[in-house]
């Protein structure tokens, strides 16, 4: 059972207010599509939800984030455990380039210091699930930087997933990629929401409509910080949004 | 503008403290190792004044203004004046020679080479960088000082009647004139490296639309590329100099070191460097000698970090993009 | 709009021109001006110089002015007004930049050849002991000056890469406040005159009675010298592993000392053994601070805890100034011994950037 929920989060970077207010509600098992124009905060908003945001030196943050009801900005939690939960995608693909393939899935139990009793069942299953195996079983000590863009992104889905999070966060996690490895991790999200809750930023209309099940319309009018606004099931985000800006948007009328 | 201010929003504190053990020796050792460069420089700085002060209080301001040096054990006269101005003079020398050549050398690799000639000539660069200043003092000593005083005579002979080329003794090797030469072969790597940097950071669009527009390659240097690139190359001739006016063992090998300060007559054979009269008195002297050493090397020290200090700070101001 | 989409579009790719990068290549004109104007001053020159001219003064006097005149006239007829200032600005690149050129290959050259007449395996394994400026080149060597060369400056490194490297960590993948601090430091460290280096531990160590000159003490006047070069390579390789890369890292859950051990040094390891064998390159001919530290000796010291210790330079420093033949000999055998040394080091050096940009231009 887990619920992650953002609550007035307010994000700053040095003085400039980046996002103001966001109150969101991410259920169990679901997977919630953030839209909007470049500039607006989505990837910002995505990074305080697992304290990657913490790590740009000048950031400031207001409000809270809750995993499971706990606060994972109270002084007591450790980020690292909030992380090892709340796994994130990044927008352009990042395996460690001295590893190899398999090095790559097994990175994260490495890295948190972790043990496993049968790594190589583990990376055979974390590649299935990021629907990779085929291509790579027989080439998994090779480099990891051999794959092509798309399997090197599909390779990061697999690096989180070794680590069983219970939620993804995913950021423009296709914008780098043609259209075929798109739809193959468009396969994988909608295999993957069995499991585990997902938020995913996406520029892509057509795959916020595919994935998701809420989507979540962010906007920051010149010079103001990012809100919300407009919250909802995809469905009636996409086809009866209540505010103009969102109908606007949605329809390719600006952005 | 009419709405009431809301509440402020309280930010809340994101400095988290490392949690396990490992990260928290992590951050502390490099946070130690970082600062134990301060107190390596605040180190330097107390001992060699601590070991130098019966000197500066037994000298007093003639330690530094003052143009004799008596290691009379019974009556000690320490005073660097004429070492102090001839480190500035063969600095000087050094830089007015290295100048050109390092910025033609930048331009060249720059703006006029092709890739692989560029390539060797930066190598090249690099290479003179790494050569240790006690064989550049050998070969200044047994091969180029005989040349260079061959031009100092023909300088002599043209140009005699102009001061600063006078030459009363009739020799002219140990100089400054060749201890400048040694000295310019030594900074011309430094700033040369400093200017290439620079260059080769300038927008090329910029370069190229001034050429397209049909300037030329003077009017371009001087309008275009001199003033965007001009801070960051005066930096690069100050590094330059810290590094001169440090130099020790070449100059020793090259130079008459004599107390009586020599203003300018750059041909004579009589000059001045601190860092080479350190050496070459270090060997010799006693225990209130060594300590009129030791204030040497503090005005050295002083100096060269005064100048160090401005240089990278110009440097850094001319790099943006090294932030 | 509908008219901008109906333009026919040519998406094959045209070969890169070969002024590609016009601001970079000596145009045609310029290439005739430079061989024109360059094949008559030389003749000029030359013909001063069988006529009995000194080699400097041709080439000053001679050889420059009729290279800028034709230079300027060759410049004029091709591209007008320009051309002049072009060509003179041009001449005189080439002149310094070959100046440069010239001194290099003559130090280079002056310590290969003389040096090497000097080597022999003797020379290199032999100690100074019972040897003078007299002694014939046959007997002694500089055996234990390179032994005690390798030790001072290994212990220098054992105790400099860490500390250096703990520094770059600190510049890079911190937040701390003393940054800037410490980088000013560090640069201002790497002006310090190797002598004052020497006097501070002087200083510190033999003035106050704790030791004699002794090997340890050397090693530790070379750490100030060592350290900026360490820490300004290591600094800039760490700067060069994508901060993406790191973020991969601890969004996995990875604590930042496992982040930084596992996945961004391992990225930054050729830059970072770079730093350490440029470090290393800096002080191996040091001499200034070694001579007030551990001073020279004729005998082979394996001891770094105890007495004199010759080193290279040191070596090279008691016979550089003899009147003897043999002892000038002995001089240059150690400078070419150290130039070998440093470039040793320097090649591997750069092979190993060689291969850093290699892999990165493979990844595009
Ligand atoms: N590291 C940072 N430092 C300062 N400002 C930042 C930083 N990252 C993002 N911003 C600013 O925050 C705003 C939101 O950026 P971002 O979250 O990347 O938008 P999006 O992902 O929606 O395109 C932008 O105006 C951007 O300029
Ligand atoms: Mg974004």
């Amino acid at each position: 059972m887990t619920q992650l929920s953002a609550q007035d989060i307010n994000v700053w970077f040095g003085q400039r207010h980046v996002l103001k207010d966001v109150n969101l509600l991410f259920p169990e098992r679901e997977v919630t599509a953030l839209i909007g124009p470049s500039g607006c905060g989505k990837s910002t908003f995505i990074r305080t939800l697992n304290r990657m945001h913490e790590l740009i030196p000048s950031a400031g943050l207001g409000g809270k984030v809750l995993l499971d009801g706990v606060d994972i900005y109270e002084p007591s939690v450790d980020p690292v455990g909030v992380r090892l939960r709340v796994g994130m995608v990044f927008q352009k693909p990042n395996p460690f380039p001295t590893m190899s393939i398999k090095d790559n899935v097994l990175s994260g139990l490495k890295l948190a210091s972790r043990k496993h009793a049968d790594p190589n069942g583990l990376v055979e299953t974390s590649l299935r699930r990021a629907s990779m195996w085929n291509e790579v079983k027989d080439r998994l000590g090779d480099p990891a930087l051999s794959l092509s863009g798309g399997q090197q992104q599909r390779l990061c889905i697999a690096r989180s997933l070794a680590m069983d999070p219970d939620v993804l966060l995913m950021d423009e996690p296709c914008s780098a990629l043609d259209p075929g490895s798109t739809r193959r991790i468009e396969e994988t999200i909608l295999e993957l929401k069995e499991e585990m809750t997902i938020v995913i930023v996406t520029h892509n209309m057509q795959q916020a409509q595919r994935v998701s099940s809420q989507t979540a319309f962010f906007l920051a009018e010149d010079g103001n910080p990012g809100q919300v606004v407009e919250f909802g099931s995809t469905d009636q985000v996409f086809n009866q949004p209540v505010d103009l800006r969102t109908n606007d948007y949605v329809n390719g009328h600006f952005g | 503008m009419a709405e009431t201010q809301p509440a402020p929003i309280e930010r809340r504190s994101l400095r988290a403290k490392p949690f396990s053990k490992a990260d928290r020796a992590f951050f502390k050792s490099a946070t130690w190792a970082a600062n134990s460069s301060i107190v390596l420089v605040s180190l330097i700085f107390i001992f060699l004044m601590w070991r130098s002060w019966p000197a500066f209080e037994s000298q007093g301001v003639d330690y530094i203004f003052g143009s004799t040096w008596d290691n009379n054990p019974e009556n000690l006269v320490m005073q660097i004046g004429p070492m102090l101005w001839g480190s500035i003079l063969v600095s000087t020398i050094g830089v007015v020679l290295a100048v050109p050549m390092a910025i033609s050398l930048a331009y060249f690799i720059v703006f006029m080479a092709n890739d692989r000639f560029g390539k060797i000539a930066t190598v090249m660069v690099d290479l003179l960088a790494a050569l240790p200043s006690v064989v550049l003092g050998l070969w200044g000593l047994l091969i180029f000082s005989p040349v260079a005083a061959g031009w100092a005579e023909m300088i002599y002979q043209g140009l005699g009647f102009i001061p600063i080329f006078d030459n009363s003794s009739g020799n002219f090797l140990r100089s400054p004139f060749i201890a400048g030469w040694v000295v310019a072969v030594m900074i011309v790597p430094i700033i040369a490296s400093v200017t290439r940097e620079i260059f080769s950071q300038l927008d090329r669009d910029l370069i190229s639309a001034s050429l397209a527009l049909g300037a030329g390659r003077w009017s371009t240097f001087r309008r275009v590329i001199l003033p965007t690139s001009g801070g960051g190359i005066v930096g690069g001739v100050l590094l330059g100099l810290g590094r001169a006016l440090g130099e020790t063992v070449a100059i020793f090998f090259v130079l008459n070191l004599v107390f009586e300060v020599n203003w300018f007559n750059i041909l004579e054979d009589q000059g001045g460097s601190v860092a080479s009269m350190i050496l070459a008195k270090f060997g010799e002297a006693g225990q209130d000698e060594v300590a009129g050493l030791m204030a040497a090397g503090v005005v050295l020290f002083v100096v060269t970090l005064f100048v160090n200090m401005i240089a990278s700070f110009i440097v850094a101001k001319a790099q943006p993009w090294r932030k | 709009m509908e008219k901008v989409a109906a333009m026919p579009i040519d998406p094959t790719p045209v070969a890169r021109p070969k002024n590609a990068e016009p601001w970079k290549q000596i145009s045609l004109s310029g290439i005739v001006t430079i061989v024109l104007a360059s094949t008559v001053p030389l003749a000029t020159g030359l013909l001063a110089m069988v006529l009995g001219l000194r080699f400097e003064l041709a080439l000053l006097f001679v050889f420059l002015p009729v290279q800028l005149l034709l230079g300027v006239l060759a410049g004029r007829r091709f591209s007008g007004k320009r051309g002049q200032a072009d060509a003179i600005l041009q001449i005189f690149v080439i002149f310094f930049a070959m100046s440069v050129v010239v001194l290099l290959v003559s130090v280079v050259w002056s310590v290969v050849e003389r040096g090497s007449a000097a080597l022999s395996w003797q020379f290199i394994t032999q100690n100074n002991v019972y040897i003078s400026g007299q002694t014939s080149l046959e007997y002694g060597g500089l055996g234990h000056a390179i032994i005690g060369t390798l030790l001072i400056v290994l212990l220098s490194t054992i105790v400099t890469v860490p500390l250096g490297i703990a520094t770059a960590v600190y510049l890079t993948e911190t937040t701390g406040k003393t940054r800037s601090t410490v980088r000013t430091l560090i640069q201002a460290l790497s002006g310090l005159p190797s002598v004052v280096a020497g006097l501070f531990i002087y200083a510190m160590f033999i003035a106050s009675g704790l030791t004699q000159y002794v090997g340890w003490a050397g090693s530790l006047a070379l750490i100030p010298l060592m350290l900026p070069t360490v820490t300004r390579v290591a600094e800039e390789s760490l700067l060069l592993v994508p901060q993406e890369l790191r973020n991969g890292a601890l969004a996995l859950g990875s604590s930042a000392w496992k982040a930084f051990w596992l996945v961004t040094m391992p990225a930054a390891k050729s830059g970072l053994i770079t730093a350490v064998l440029l470090g290393v390159a800096r002080i191996i001919g040091e001499t200034a601070p070694l001579l007030v530290t551990t001073f020279a000796a004729n005998n082979t010291n394996l001891n770094l805890f105890d007495g004199s210790i010759a080193t290279l330079p040191t070596y090279l420093y008691t016979f550089i100034a003899s009147n003897f033949d043999t002892a000038v000999q002995r001089a240059w055998g150690a400078a070419f011994v150290i130039l070998i040394l440093v470039a040793i080091l320097f090649i591997a050096a750069r092979v190993l950037s060689r291969k850093k940009t290699a892999k990165k231009a493979g990844k595009k």
